[in-house]
């Protein structure tokens, strides 16, 4: 099976600095991939250029097979790749529902459809099934921006995951986020992964939520591929405690 | 009280004029932070072009309005965006705010030259004569800008929070970025709120120009008083600006009865200040944070 995303020999040089330095990896269906690495080692540089944000300066990214290398990131959404946020953003005036409604691109469609159209674009069932998935039930008609940091970020996940899309990345997920909240996070991006077979990046500072949601990890350090590896492998690996563990 | 309810009403008029040119403030402000202190030559110049139209072409009533406003719509709808917003704004919000103050010398001097320095009759499409309400004589021009400003507000109301293009262009406002990302065309909305504003500024020149006849200078009050409107009721709502438009009419009107004719200017500024002082996030407004 091809894998769902291959990175093959990215490079980002901001003059005369190489912030990605020539990363090379794939994703294979229903894998959660981490990322990791040090502050200023690429991680979020190397997120911007799968995602279309950056233009790399050499290097392809394909989805499926397919070369997506500088797609813009609203073509890159609408071929299934959605992404969380490491800053929370959501529509802070809107409703919890209604931010879902919107992540489901539902503004697809004619502008008759748009003005004249079912409000919920036929969206209301999905939208529901994400809010009872991310326990979200009790503020399905709140404000967006009224929501707790930790809430927001259940509902920055929900949304990305409501267009069911093909990929997923996670921005630092767990940044910000108390111990309970972090948990609950874990355990439903966990679910979502066996029950959907949803695929996804995470990139992250907490070595702990890394180590425990993913099945494979990459880590970086200036821009390089320091190591791959299960999270056992990676954590044994003597130039990852060096570079990063041992800190 | 007959007469008080005449002021009230007589007030409710007008303030429903400015809550239409203020509603236009708030959604040009929260979409592309556009402070368009040309508003109130907007409302000036569509009657102005009707007449001119009506002029140069020879044409009659119906023909010249509906080329004297698809004029203002496409060149202070789109026009306005494309040519002076969208250059400007690149270089932050004041000097854009520089532009739209020069506009509006261009449109009122332009008005002035190209039209007339003497104010016009503009027909009504309602017939002259009076309804009673609780004793009191309203004028049908009266109650019919009261119905036509409201139900033009409704639909607009109808339209952001009741259909998804609606929705799409809240979700523009409220953040752009992530719009663009889930592929909603940001642009377009952004774009959509300008001819709004331009369509919501010809509803009110045709309400208002019977009444204070079609002239060059008319834009000055209705500008200032929306946009004090607009403040009061609280920059980021539609329903603020409603809010405010109503009270500020209102107040306008009972304070040129019952204070000082001459000094009925006043008194909307006072309750500026006063807004500013006690609730600077308007009535119905919400805070707004900024990171500097």
């Amino acid at each position: 099976m091809s894998p769902v995303l291959e990175v093959h020999e990215l490079h980002k040089a901001f003059g005369g600095i190489k912030a990605v330095n020539g990363v090379s990896f794939s994703v294979r269906e229903g894998e959660i991939l981490g990322i990791i690495g040090p502050n200023g080692c690429g991680k979020s540089t190397l997120f911007n250029c799968i995602l279309g944000q950056l233009e790399p300066t050499q290097g392809t990214v394909k989805l499926d097979g397919r070369d997506v290398t500088n797609l813009r990131p609203s073509a890159l959404n609408r071929l299934g790749v959605s992404r969380t946020f490491q800053l929370l953003q959501v529509f802070p005036e809107l409703s919890v529902r209604e931010n879902l409604i919107l992540a489901g691109q539902e503004h697809q469609g004619s502008m008759l459809g748009r003005l004249f159209g079912a409000r919920d674009a036929g969206l209301s069932g999905k939208a529901a099934q994400m809010i009872g998935f991310f326990k979200l039930g009790h503020l399905a008609d709140a404000k967006a921006g009224g929501l707790s940091y930790g809430q927001q970020k259940l509902l920055d996940a929900a949304m990305a995951f409501m267009a069911g899309p093909r990929l997923v990345l996670l921005d630092e997920p767990a940044g910000g986020v108390n111990l309970t909240m972090l948990g609950d996070l874990k355990e439903r991006l966990r679910a979502i992964n066996a029950e959907q077979g949803a695929t996804f990046v995470v990139i992250e500072h907490n070595m702990d939520f890394v180590m425990s949601l993913c099945s494979r990890v990459i880590v970086l350090a200036e821009g390089r591929m320091l190591a791959e590896g299960t999270p056992a492998e990676v954590r044994a690996n003597p130039a990852v405690i060096e570079a990063y563990l041992g800190h | 009280m007959a007469e008080f309810v005449a002021f009230l009403i007589a007030g409710v008029a007008t303030g429903a004029i400015y809550a239409l040119a203020a509603i236009g403030f708030t959604l040009v402000w929260q979409t592309s932070q556009t402070i368009n202190f040309a508003q109130g030559e907007f409302v000036m110049l569509p009657a102005v072009l009707v007449l001119l139209a009506v002029k140069l072409l020879g044409a009659p009533l119906w023909l010249g309005a509906l080329v004297g406003i698809l004029a203002f719509i496409l060149v202070f709808g789109l026009g306005f965006k494309v040519v002076v917003v969208d250059p400007m704004i690149r270089h932050g919000v004041l000097p854009l705010a520089i532009a739209t103050m020069a506009l509006s010398t261009i449109m009122k001097e332009g008005a002035k030259d190209g039209f007339s320095a003497e104010a016009q009759n503009f027909p009504s499409f309602v017939p002259t004569g009076t309804v009673e309400v609780l004793g009191a004589a309203v004028s049908l021009q009266h109650a019919a800008i009261i119905v036509v400003a409201l139900a033009a507000i409704g639909l607009l109301q109808w339209f952001v929070g009741g259909t998804r293009l609606g929705r799409q262009m809240q979700a523009t406002a409220q953040n752009p970025t992530v719009a663009r990302i889930l592929g909603i065309p940001v642009e377009r909305m952004v774009l959509l709120t300008f001819v709004i504003n331009a369509a919501l500024a010809v509803v009110a020149s045709v309400l208002i120009s019977p009444l204070y006849l079609a002239k060059f200078s008319n834009g000055e009050t209705i500008g200032l008083f929306a946009f004090i409107a607009a403040i009061v009721g609280g920059f980021n709502q539609v329903r603020g600006a409603l809010v405010g438009g109503l009270l500020i009419g209102v107040v306008d009107s009972l304070a040129a009865a019952y204070v000082s004719t001459q000094y009925r200017l006043a008194v909307p500024l006072i309750l500026l200040v006063a807004i500013i002082l006690l609730k600077p996030e308007g009535l119905m407004g919400r805070k707004e944070e900024r990171r500097i």
